[in-house]
């Protein structure tokens, strides 16, 4: 079975042709082209822009993914796109190419939720996962814990307010670097870790880990920003202090790996999980995916990362998760993929 | 109308009470520095409206939209919008903001309105949350 995914749900347009030989994932082909330097200079990003340059670059990727796999469209029996969550310019991108395709080139078509997809990222190169699983989705815009067991999926807890993600791209913003956030953060704070002693020994604070005592599975980031606020307010002139600014990057991203490393590690005693698996945006921030692997690692879990490449939005994600989901239904279900380019909608609120 | 607030609970509860008093098709403006509260605020506008979901911060998709519960109101949703990055009110209407605004169904709360002004109704009320700048806690909440 050949599946082409498609993912333009935020700033990352994205397509991959995926193989599916005896149950076994091959990639045939995995492309993204990335908005992001178009978005820095916004920090963040904007809903017309994005939908512009995923016109611009949607019909690009996919003959260039095409190409790559060396498939033309009547060996494709599936196409799966991103339905939601995410902005909705830019889900309509991807959801109404992929419809065209479907119509034109008699393909049968899925809609696919983002999430899931993240979720879905670890089953790529990973065979061994054990249920039950605990899983921890962090990206810009969500943080959700979940038990996985064969079957089913259970929402555990999630954020109160800010997502882990977007806590990292406002702290950045209060410390005037750039966007994304978690990837700035993150280098300024290995900068630190490699400080001399007597430097670090002029820094003092203290920042909150929100909620990390409470009994619930639930995340609050937003209380931690504002603190990385106050601190700045008070010592304005250290803004232009690099040391300083390394200094409380390293302390905001030690605030956010603590209390996600520690709601994640409770959640899996609690459910006597075999595995735990990260995934989203912020999966590819270093210093939670070595917390966490030695975390699971004394409590004897396996621990599961997907590749750099398949933590941050692609279309590979999509395929798959679109090839578990075949695999469940009904012939008839199956033939009504047929039809899906007359129905098929985006909805940008979409949950886990 | 001034009101202090000196926790965060108050703050909700304030919310809560303001939001028991509208009717559908009004536009809250809230404005205030980062960290001042008005998300906060936005969650007792939800818990007024019977909301149980945790309202989370909208300032990745921008706009979020909550189904109300049955109620003796006519408010049918209530549209939660962070324009925390944007420059212009363009982008809201780009990802269909018209649709809700004056819209007697609805219920919008806009945070970080102030960078966004000229797509707000004209009645639109405007909910400033100042800081006070000794004790860190304390808010002054004006609504005009």
């Amino acid at each position: 079975m050949i599946i082409l995914g498609i993912e333009t749900s935020c700033d990352e347009t994205a397509a991959s042709i995926i193989k599916i030989k005896k149950g076994e994932i091959q990639i045939l082909a995995n492309t993204v082209a990335s908005q992001i330097p178009i978005h820095k200079k916004y920090g963040g990003i904007v809903p017309e822009i994005a939908a512009r340059a995923h016109i611009k670059k949607i019909i690009p990727v996919i003959k260039e993914t095409l190409a790559k796999s060396k498939i033309c469209f009547s060996k494709i029996d599936l196409i799966a796109a991103t339905k939601g969550p995410g902005l909705i310019t830019s889900l309509l991108v991807g959801v109404e190419t992929a419809k065209t395709l479907s119509f034109s080139q008699k393909i049968p078509l899925m809609g696919i939720n983002h999430l899931k997809a993240h979720i879905r990222a670890n089953f790529i190169q990973s065979l061994d996962i054990v249920y039950p699983a605990i899983s921890l989705v962090a990206s810009g815009g969500h943080t959700e814990l979940g038990i996985l067991r064969k079957n089913s999926y259970k929402k555990l807890g999630q954020t109160r307010d800010d997502a882990a993600g977007e806590c990292f791209d406002k702290i950045a913003k209060i410390l005037r670097l750039g966007y994304p956030g978690g990837p700035e953060i993150s280098d300024k704070a290995e900068k630190w870790d490699r400080q001399a002693k007597n430097i670090k020994k002029k820094f003092t604070t203290s920042l909150p880990r929100p909620m990390i005592k409470s009994k619930n599975l639930d995340f609050s980031f937003s209380g931690l920003k504002t603190a990385v606020l106050y601190k700045v307010q008070d010592n304005k002139k250290q803004l232009n202090n690099e040391k300083f600014i390394q200094f409380l990057s390293h302390e905001a991203q030690n605030a956010i790996v603590d209390v996600l490393t520690q709601k994640t590690i409770t959640a899996a005693k609690k459910f006597h999980a075999k595995s735990i698996l990260l995934s989203g945006g912020v999966a590819a921030n270093n210093s939670l995916r070595e917390r966490l692997a030695k975390k699971s690692k004394e409590l004897n879990i396996k621990f599961f990362v997907p590749d750099f490449k398949f933590c941050t939005d692609n279309a590979t994600m999509i395929a798959v998760e679109a090839y578990h989901k075949y695999k469940k239904l009904s012939q008839k279900q199956k033939d009504n993929l047929n039809q899906n380019w007359l129905k098929l909608k985006v909805e940008p609120n979409l949950e886990l | 109308m001034t009101i202090k607030s000196k926790s965060e609970k108050q703050t909700i509860k304030i919310g809560k009470k303001i939001s028991k008093k509208l009717k559908g098709g009004e536009t809250l403006a809230l404005i205030g520095n980062l960290g001042s509260g008005k998300t906060i605020f936005a969650k007792g506008i939800a818990k007024g409206l019977d909301i149980k979901k945790h309202i989370t911060s909208p300032t990745f998709v921008l706009m979020k939209v909550y189904n109300l519960p049955h109620n003796k109101k006519n408010i049918k949703y209530f549209v939660h919008i962070d324009a925390y990055r944007l420059k212009s009110g363009q982008s809201l209407i780009d990802i269909g903001v018209k649709d809700w605004l004056n819209n007697e169904s609805a219920v919008v709360a806009i945070e970080w309105a102030n960078k966004v002004k000229e797509i707000l109704p004209r009645n639109a009320k405007v909910v400033n949350i100042k800081q006070d700048k000794k004790n860190k806690e304390i808010r002054k909440i004006t609504i005009t």
